[in-house]
C-alpha cells in the first residue's frame, strides 16, 4: 500500500507495474482503517481477527466493494 | 507448543522493538524470556503459520512484525517521547499509521509518492491526520490476495 500526489500518479504506477488499478482512500479513511486495524495490537489479549470480524471492521469504515473482501 | 507461550514471545518481540527501535534477534527474545532459541524459533514459525509473523526466509528471523518493519521501507515512523525521537520502519503506509496507531499518540510518516518519488509526510496530531503534500492512498491488492505475496503487498 502505497502513498501517491495525485489520481494520475496512481494511474502511471499502475501502468508501468501492469497492474490494474485498486481501491483508493484519502488520507483520513487510511488512518482510521490504521488506527481500527493496529489499535489493540500491543494487547496480550490480542488474536488475529476471523474473516467475519474483519468484514465487520472493513463495513464500518464503509469499505463494502468486492475489493475488500478476504474470502 | 502452548498457544500462550506463543502469545507471550509474540508480546515480549512487539515490547522489545518498541524499546529498541529495532527488531530484536530470536537470541534476544530468548535471552529475555530465559528460554532456549529452539522455543522462539518454533513459536516464530507458528506465528507465521498464523499470519501473525513474517519470517525472513534464509534466517527464520522475524521480516514483519506488523505493522513494523525489521528492515529499512521508505515509511519512516517518528513520535516524540520525553523530549526525544523515537523512529521504526511501516511495511506499507497503512502499516505506518498503525504503528502510530499502536502507540497510542501523535507522530509522523516520512515517505515519498509511489510514483514520483516527491517528499511526503503524514502527520497524525490529537487524532487528526494531514499529509503534505496531500495525497491518496492506493491499495493495489484486493484483499482476498493480501497474503499470496505478503511481501510485495
Amino acid at each position: 500500500m502505497l502513498i501517491f500526489r495525485s489520481e494520475e500518479h496512481i494511474d502511471k504506477w499502475c501502468k508501468a507495474w501492469r497492474l490494474p488499478r485498486g481501491a483508493t482512500l484519502s488520507v483520513e479513511q487510511a488512518w482510521k482503517l490504521a488506527h481500527t486495524w493496529y489499535g489493540d495490537r500491543m494487547s496480550p489479549d490480542w488474536r488475529r481477527r476471523t474473516v467475519d470480524e474483519a468484514h465487520e471492521l472493513f463495513r464500518s469504515l464503509g469499505l463494502t466493494s468486492e475489493f475488500w473482501r478476504l474470502a | 507448543m502452548s498457544e500462550d507461550f506463543k502469545n507471550r514471545v509474540r508480546v515480549r518481540l512487539y515490547q522489545l522493538f518498541l524499546e529498541l527501535g529495532r527488531c530484536p534477534s530470536m537470541a534476544e527474545v530468548a535471552a529475555d524470556l530465559r528460554c532456549p532459541v529452539s522455543e522462539v524459533a518454533t513459536a516464530f514459525q507458528g506465528l507465521a503459520a498464523a499470519h501473525m509473523l513474517v519470517l525472513q526466509p534464509g534466517s527464520g528471523e522475524v521480516l514483519m512484525a506488523n505493522p513494523l518493519s525489521a528492515v529499512p521501507t521508505p515509511f519512516v515512523v517518528e513520535t516524540q517521547a520525553d523530549g526525544a525521537t523515537r523512529s521504526w520502519y511501516g511495511n506499507c503506509i497503512w502499516d505506518a499509521l498503525g504503528v502510530i496507531a499502536m502507540l497510542h499518540g501523535d507522530g509522523r510518516v516520512l515517505t515519498s509518492c509511489g510514483c514520483c518519488g516527491e517528499s511526503m509526510t503524514v502527520s497524525v496530531g490529537h487524532g487528526e491526520v494531514e499529509a503534505t503534500p496531500p495525497g491518496i492512498v492506493h491499495f493495489a491488492i484486493p484483499a482476498r490476495h493480501w497474503w499470496d505475496d505478503i511481501v510485495f503487498n
